[in-house]
């Protein structure tokens, strides 16, 4: 424990610098401002802003990447409250009595409430990140290759399981993502597999143009199929902001306990910001003496569920950061930008760039300080931003992606990329496939195949050696329990609509 | 009497299908190898008929199971987005990034009917200038900033 504290006062030192923590401010503004307008969630606010972190040193990038997503994860729980519009699936559960508080002439409490328990939780999840971070890096340094392949068949799989809309499909994306990821010259052999004759593609397929235009551009496409929606916001006076004694009263339990929840459901592969927001708001309800007072505008249900998805993206950096296994899209996108950084995130960054680990982290509290700070004063130019009509905004958002792609590499080609993957993410949504989990996939193949690889020259070809090691075996258990588990009530449900058929 | 029921389901298998196919034929000039000496081409071929498994699963069950139709696609928005995207990038070079900015507001502009032309103009006055501000004098990327190189 006591060196936790002594390697998060180095952390302190790193990122304290004042350009980090100006990097850190200028972070959690721009995800601010991107996250709060209505329909823009986190991912593609990421994928957006990537490029603007790249020209920086690898830790002002990480620093500012990581206050970007903490903003955006915030600014749409602003929406949600005020406007009733979740800009993404973990703030879904914010709407529900965030929106009906707002409307009460409680929006100042139930903002306040969001961003003190967000705070509360992303101080406990730093602390997390301390305290499990080199444990797990150092059990992750027993792990060889088997065990490696089998750790990434469990995250995908996991991610899989928790993913929205259909299994089958997200399971195929995953595939589909790890085909992709094999785009280039074979590291192994030197040969240069589906390039298509096109030489930007020697190197893979480019990381920006795919997430800009599998999300950035859809996303404005999806956009501008809606009709301009009425995006006013609750009015209230921000003047009283502070919540109440008894609001508080009210809150801190359920905060208390979303923290714990969330920070749990973070380290698991496949888990992530909507599970705990979920997870949390059932616990609220199952647990309070007056469920009924749910979906009127409880404040548990802003408080849990806010301060879970805050705890939860934050520990879900947990395995990126010492296993190199990134949980969820969002972890996919982060992984992005530091292999283009030239890093390999895993337990090797702990040991070997110490400083670059413990800033992140320590950049993370500092981070959730900003958020406070830039969301709690500054509310009212937030909501003012939502006013702003879309018709304005989007050739905005489409310039920025667009500089974005070309910045990074001067070329036309890329620009023709971006084009390619907008559509295929535009017909991908339309047959009702995500293309997140697509990214985890991407990230992953190269690394698989290498695994998998090393995995069959150490067994003579024999596919046994993925049970016979323990560490791998229980990973693999754990594949095939998820998988039943998510098969069985399936199965189940299958046959019961099958026996009330023949009935 | 066979008949589509899920049209989405229908739509995800020939897009998993002709994605395993392209897998599966550029790739079969790969050496395949062996397990135990895995060539560039085994895992990949292993990755393509997955993914042509998990479409053949899709496409069976279209035909067996009810599901949501595929909604029309919006052409509009569609089609100026992914030209005004090109456009950028082909202009950029010659008329720099000043211009091309102004230009891609323009054509964007045209992805939703009823576009108020004098709104639009000034946007695109003020979105020229601040991305050569922002981008090519802030952050100092290079990149035509006035006029082509």
């Amino acid at each position: 424990m006591m060196d936790a504290f002594s390697n998060l006062a180095m952390g302190f030192a790193a990122a304290g610098s004042l350009q980090n923590i100006g990097f850190a401010l200028i972070g959690c503004m721009l995800g601010t401002l991107i996250g709060v307008l209505p329909g823009i969630g986190p991912i593609p606010t990421i994928a957006m802003l990537l490029p603007l972190t790249f020209g920086l040193d690898p830790l002002s990038s990480l620093i500012m990447l990581a206050g970007i997503y903490y903003g955006a994860q915030y600014g749409g729980s602003t929406t949600s409250i005020l406007v009733n519009m979740p800009g993404e699936a973990s703030s879904v559960v914010t709407c529900i009595d965030g929106y009906q508080m707002a409307r009460q002439g409680r929006a100042g409490a139930a903002l306040a409430v969001a961003a003190l328990g967000s705070f509360f939780a992303g101080c406990v999840g730093t602390v997390f990140i301390a305290a499990f971070g080199p444990p797990l890096a150092d059990f992750a340094q027993k792990f060889n290759s088997p065990d490696y392949f089998s750790l990434m068949a469990l995250g995908l799989l996991m991610a899989v399981v928790m993913a929205q809309g259909s299994i089958i499909n997200a399971i195929g994306m995953v595939l589909v993502g790890l085909l992709f990821g094999l785009v280039g010259t074979d590291a192994n052999s030197g040969v240069a597999r589906y390039t298509f004759g096109v030489s930007e593609l020697w190197d893979g397929v480019d990381f920006l143009p795919m997430v800009i235009g599998l999300f950035g551009i859809v996303e404005i496409i999806r956009n501008l199929e809606e009709p301009e929606l009425d995006r006013t916001a609750v009015s209230t006076r921000f003047a009283d902001l502070w919540p109440s004694w008894s609001d508080f009263i009210e809150a801190w339990k359920p905060v208390v306990r979303g923290t714990g929840l969330g920070a749990i459901l973070g380290i698991l592969p496949g888990g992530g910001a909507v599970l705990a927001s979920f997870a949390s708001y059932t616990l609220e309800k199952k647990i309070a003496d007056d469920p009924g007072r749910f979906g009127k505008g409880a404040i548990e249900g802003v408080a849990g569920p806010e301060a879970a998805n805050n705890a939860a993206a934050q520990t879900s950096f947990i395995p990126l950061l010492t296993l190199g296994l990134p949980s969820n899209p969002i972890m996919a996108l982060m992984m992005g930008a530091m292999v283009i950084q030239g890093m390999q995130p895993g337990s090797a960054v702990m040991t070997s760039r110490p400083d670059l680990f413990w800033g992140m982290v320590a950049s993370m509290w500092i981070g959730n300080v900003m958020l406070v700070i830039i969301n709690l004063p500054m509310v009212g130019i937030w909501v003012k931003l939502l006013s702003v009509p879309y018709r304005l905004l989007y050739p905005a958002i489409l310039l920025f992606c667009v500089i974005g792609v070309y910045g990074i590499n001067s070329n036309w080609v890329m620009m023709a990329m971006t084009t390619v993957f907008a559509i295929f993410g535009y017909v991908l949504v339309r047959v009702g496939c995500e293309p997140a989990p697509m990214i985890l996939g991407f990230l992953l193949g190269p690394m698989m195949e290498e695994n998998l690889r090393r995995s069959l020259v150490l067994s003579r070809g024999d596919p046994m050696i993925f049970i016979e090691r323990p560490i791998s075996a229980t990973l693999l258990g754990l594949c095939v329990l998820l998988i039943l588990v998510t098969v069985l009530p399936a199965i189940r449900k299958s046959r019961e609509v099958a026996f009330a058929g023949g009935s | 009497m066979i008949r589509v029921r899920s049209p989405q389901n229908l739509g995800a298998a020939v897009i998993f299908i002709s994605l395993a196919a392209i897998g599966l034929v550029f790739g079969r000039d790969l050496t395949f190898g062996s397990a135990a000496k895995m060539g560039p081409g085994f895992f990949p071929t292993i990755l393509s008929l997955l993914i042509l498994g998990i479409g053949l699963l899709k496409g069976a069950s279209a035909f067996i199971v009810e599901g949501p139709a595929i909604e029309r696609p919006h052409w509009r928005p569609l089609t100026f987005v992914c030209a005004a995207m090109m456009i950028f990038g082909l202009a950029i070079n010659y008329i720099g990034l000043a211009f091309s900015a102004a230009l891609l507001t323009f054509i964007a502009a045209e992805a939703r009917p009823g576009a108020r032309w004098g709104e639009i103009a000034v946007l695109a006055a003020v979105l020229g200038v601040f991305s050569v501000l922002l981008f090519v004098y802030g952050l100092g990327q290079s990149m035509p900033a006035w006029w082509g190189e």
